[in-house]
């Protein structure tokens, strides 16, 4: 893996090359705008200093790539430049796994309804404890799913592995984001 | 193979007379030598014998057949650590000597060691193993040279085996076994090479180098099939089937990172629980997601146009050094173009100082906290708010500026993390080129 320096270097390489791209294109916006297109070009920078390579980057690009239709489709083709079609032909791979997930989810609500009856057959004592830590442990690994980008495609290996990564990579983000915030605000302060 | 061996020393050539010379001698030398305590004398010695290669006959015999005395004593005296360094010495003179430097012994010590050990343990026996086989082998064909030298080697196991009470191991017998066609196979062909030569010097080298060679297969077979598997062991009560031990490996893993996960977040060390660690991981995730979306949020207020000015206000001041230090970002002749977006007097340089200075408080705050929490992963550093307690509100705005930008940009990756002092002695240590001196 690269060194962390590397990592916020490409990334803030990439947001700068990615507002200058999109403020070309628009000139007056509003606040709200703005904000979304900061934290935008953002995540897609983020996600592309990763070069496509983990899964989260990629979903990450995806939902950005087809969150709200027309607009936000071409913020990310202009904020990624020249390597859009190679990141986004990985989120049309990545489009395919959201059919294997439903076929996945309809496996998942099969086995917790034979779970419910497995549970009311055993004996409460000791079985409850155990299936209470698991149930605990699986609420909280969803919310982890939802909350890591593409999350919900994988495997409780991946996501653990994406998640590290993910969290490697958001505090490189916040990082420079914090000292660019604070450098403008002192800048503009007077 | 005991019953081989006898058989092998009356089918002997004419050199009899010298081999059995040869064998009261190293007789003698095996009572000296037992009476010695000195080993370390003895194997300088002996391995200034093999170092040396330039050895008649009956030194050659003399130190060939020492080799396997050697090994029955150190499988005697196997607990003196000394002794087995000095083996270890001597072996590694011994592969050098062979030329089987370049062949992979040039690992750890701890590798060394570990191979001098097995090869102590499993080594005379493996040879015996071998010199059965060529017995079996080489009947057919009936070549004197092989039959002598195995012969020799039949006679030092033998006598190892008379001296040496103790039990081969049934799983070095069997492993011997299994390899034995492959060594004997080996050994024959290291034989019939030299087979026109029939010097006894010459033989006894070969011997050497058979024996030295199958030693060094069998550690290299050992090496080889280590990597084959993924070592996978269930305890006692635990279930063995394939189901049962994939879910365990599958358990492990995630146990592996969630290890590295709690050493990268924040206060997650002191919980124990996967569920208390999920909970803290997703609070630090959830976290760091919002404050991605304040700081945006800040930026995008703070900055009237969406290209927030952060380049212009560099492209004022750093563009000569940019050009030098910051090639890598393209955006070179973009900035160019920029006007310069804010223009600083000596009356806001106070002001912006003073703001500086608080942002450094707050900063190092956060750092403070940030370090307080236990990290120990090189991931975790946090140069860039570093860069900023760094600067001295007494420096020109000029010269801050240019070093917030070096040092965002060109200082960040060759900083040491820790150990930093805070307080803007940095400054000093730190080497902010030629332009800004």
């Amino acid at each position: 893996m690269r060194p962390p320096s590397s990592l916020r270097q490409e990334f803030l390489k990439k947001w700068m090359m990615g507002l200058q791209r999109y403020s070309t294109s628009k000139k007056n916006m509003s606040i709200l705008e703005r904000k979304k297109a900061i934290k935008l070009s953002a995540d897609v920078a983020i996600a592309s200093a990763r070069n496509g390579t983990t899964c989260w980057s990629r979903a990450l690009i995806a939902n950005g790539y087809s969150k709200d239709g027309g607009d936000d489709k071409h913020l990310v083709e202009q904020i990624l430049g020249p390597e859009s079609e190679r990141l986004i032909m990985k989120k049309v791979l990545t489009g395919g796994a959201s059919v294997c997930n439903k076929r996945m989810r309809s496996k998942k609500i099969l086995k917790r309804s034979c779970g419910i009856q497995r549970t009311r057959k055993f004996a409460p004592q000791v079985a409850l404890a155990s299936s209470i830590a698991k149930r605990l442990v699986r609420k909280r690994t969803q919310i982890l799913r939802s909350l890591i980008p593409g999350g919900e495609f994988m495997n409780d290996v991946t996501l653990i592995e994406e998640t590290l990564d993910y969290i490697i990579s958001l505090r490189a983000q916040v990082d420079v984001m914090r000292s660019l915030a604070s450098a403008s605000e002192l800048a503009s302060e007077p | 193979m005991n019953t081989a061996s006898p058989k092998m020393l009356q089918c002997s050539d004419m050199t009899v007379l010298e081999r059995q010379n040869a064998c009261l001698k190293w007789q003698q030398e095996q009572l000296q030598q037992q009476q010695q305590q000195e080993q370390q004398s003895y194997f300088s010695e002996l391995s200034g014998v093999f170092s040396s290669q330039v050895q008649g006959f009956q030194g050659g015999l003399v130190s060939g057949d020492s080799v396997l005395g050697d090994m029955v004593m150190t499988r005697q005296v196997k607990p003196d650590p000394g002794l087995e360094t000095a083996w270890h010495e001597m072996e590694k003179v011994d592969m050098a000597a062979m030329g089987f430097g370049p062949c992979g012994y040039s690992n750890g010590p701890d590798f060394d060691m570990n191979y001098a050990i097995s090869r102590t343990s499993s080594c005379p026996t493996f040879v015996a193993a071998a010199v059965a086989a060529q017995a079996v082998e080489v009947k057919g064909k009936e070549s004197i040279v092989s039959e002598k030298m195995g012969s020799t080697v039949g006679r030092g196991s033998f006598k190892k085996r008379k001296v040496d009470t103790l039990q081969n191991s049934k799983v070095v017998a069997e492993d011997d076994s299994k390899r034995i066609k492959a060594c004997a196979e080996e050994g024959e062909s290291k034989i019939t090479g030299p087979n026109t030569n029939k010097s006894s010097s010459s033989n006894n080298k070969n011997k050497k180098e058979t024996s030295t060679g199958t030693s060094k297969e069998n550690s290299k077979v050992s090496d080889v099939q280590k990597p084959d598997y993924i070592h996978v062991r269930a305890r006692r009560g635990q279930a063995t089937d394939s189901h049962s031990l994939a879910e365990r490996v599958r358990r492990e893993k995630i146990s592996e990172r969630m290890k590295y996960l709690q050493d990268l977040v924040p206060g997650c060390n002191k919980i124990t629980g996967k569920a208390g660690m999920l909970d803290e991981i997703i609070n630090y995730v959830q976290s760091l997601q919002r404050q991605v979306e304040f700081l945006s949020m800040k930026l995008a207020a703070v900055n009237p146009r969406p290209d927030f000015n952060i380049d212009n206000l560099f492209a004022k001041d750093v563009f000569p050094s940019c050009a030098t230090n910051f090639p890598a970002v393209g955006m070179s002749s973009e900035m160019a173009n920029n006007p310069p977006y804010v223009q600083f007097n000596p009356v806001e340089q106070v002001v912006s100082s003073c703001g500086l200075e608080m942002g450094i408080n707050s900063l190092d705050m956060a750092l403070r906290r940030t370090i307080s929490a236990p990290v120990s992963i090189p991931y975790a550093s946090f140069l860039d708010s570093s860069c900023f307690t760094q600067i001295q509100p007494s420096a020109t705005w000029d010269v801050e500026l240019q070093n917030l930008y070096n040092v965002a940009f060109d200082q960040e990756g060759s900083m040491p993390f820790p150990s930093q002092p805070f307080t803007g002695t940095l400054l000093e240590k730190q080497n902010w080129g030629p332009e800004l001196i």
